[in-house]
């Protein structure tokens, strides 16, 4: 009676499978390796403002030019300085091979407005209107405290 | 002589048990590493460099950036100024843009200003929806 069918263990693997571990962590491996950019640009020390109504960009990379401006006032285009007077002989040639760029004014809090001004001029007269200063996003705490 | 004879027996191939932590390994650095740079902030369409366009001064609302982050505020011909903290903008723009809808934002810098200030306020009109805004410096 007690040695019925019962008893009999089951012969189903029990253990995961694991010989194709390694393709899978090479699959993943690959696709980081290729969806990963470097950056174009050294940083810059540029203590970006806050801002509560930020909103994200979907512009794909290369329709993006990054115009840094540093405290003193001084502006970096592609790890370049530039002189102010300058920004458009740059801008101009980039902005007529590309008519979908955005010009992102990446400028320190405390630079003074009259840089940015100048910038925003040279700009305008490159024909680049569309422009987007580059904020973080604002907690609340961070605007209670002020 | 039999001594020479003695093949070597150490194995020939490369050990692939280790393939698996090896690539997990790289997998994790760049995991970790990748960082999604993405945009983001504040966006104006600067005017065309010709174009000047006149705007009837009642359907003005000029805002003073000061160099000490306080704001003047001025509606259209009216000669009375008022002064105010940067993030009671919103508030009065939103007032002004109910009582008229052609209301354009002239947001006017003191050139010694800090350009967080500009965009303090900057921030306050995008958050109540403004959409027709001019940045410009204030001449002395």
């Amino acid at each position: 009676m007690m040695q019925g069918g019962f008893k009999r263990k089951s012969k189903a693997a029990s253990e995961i499978p694991s010989s194709s571990l390694a393709d899978m962590a090479f699959l993943l491996l690959i696709f980081f390796m290729v969806s990963t950019t470097f950056r174009k640009e050294k940083k810059r020390e540029v203590e970006i403002p806050d801002a509560a109504a930020t909103e994200k960009l979907d512009t794909p990379r290369k329709d993006v030019q990054h115009v840094f401006v540093e405290k003193g006032g001084t502006v970096f285009i592609n790890d370049h300085q530039v002189p102010i007077d300058q920004i458009s002989g740059i801008i101009g040639p980039e902005y007529a091979a590309n008519q979908g760029l955005i010009i992102v004014i990446r400028a320190d809090e405390d630079v003074q407005y009259q840089w940015i001004d100048a910038v925003q001029k040279q700009l305008a007269e490159a024909g680049a209107v569309r422009v987007t200063f580059y904020t973080n996003v604002e907690q609340r705490f961070s605007r209670e405290r002020r | 002589m039999a001594l020479m004879r003695k093949k070597n027996r150490v194995g020939g191939e490369i050990p692939t048990s280790s393939m698996a932590d090896i690539a997990f390994l790289l997998l994790i650095f760049f995991l970790v590493t990748t960082v999604f740079d993405e945009e983001k902030g504040l966006s104006i369409v600067l005017p065309e460099p010709q174009e000047t366009q006149d705007v009837a001064q009642k359907n003005v609302l000029h805002i003073v950036v000061q160099a000490d982050g306080l704001v003047r505020v001025k509606r259209g011909e009216s000669p009375q100024e008022t002064l105010h903290k940067a993030d009671e903008i919103a508030s009065i723009w939103r007032l002004a843009y109910s009582e008229n809808d052609k209301l354009i934002a002239a947001v006017k810098t003191v050139p010694e200003a800090p350009y967080r200030y500009m965009i303090d306020v900057l921030d306050q009109l995008t958050e109540a929806k403004a959409t027709r805004i001019s940045l410009q410096m204030l001449e002395q």
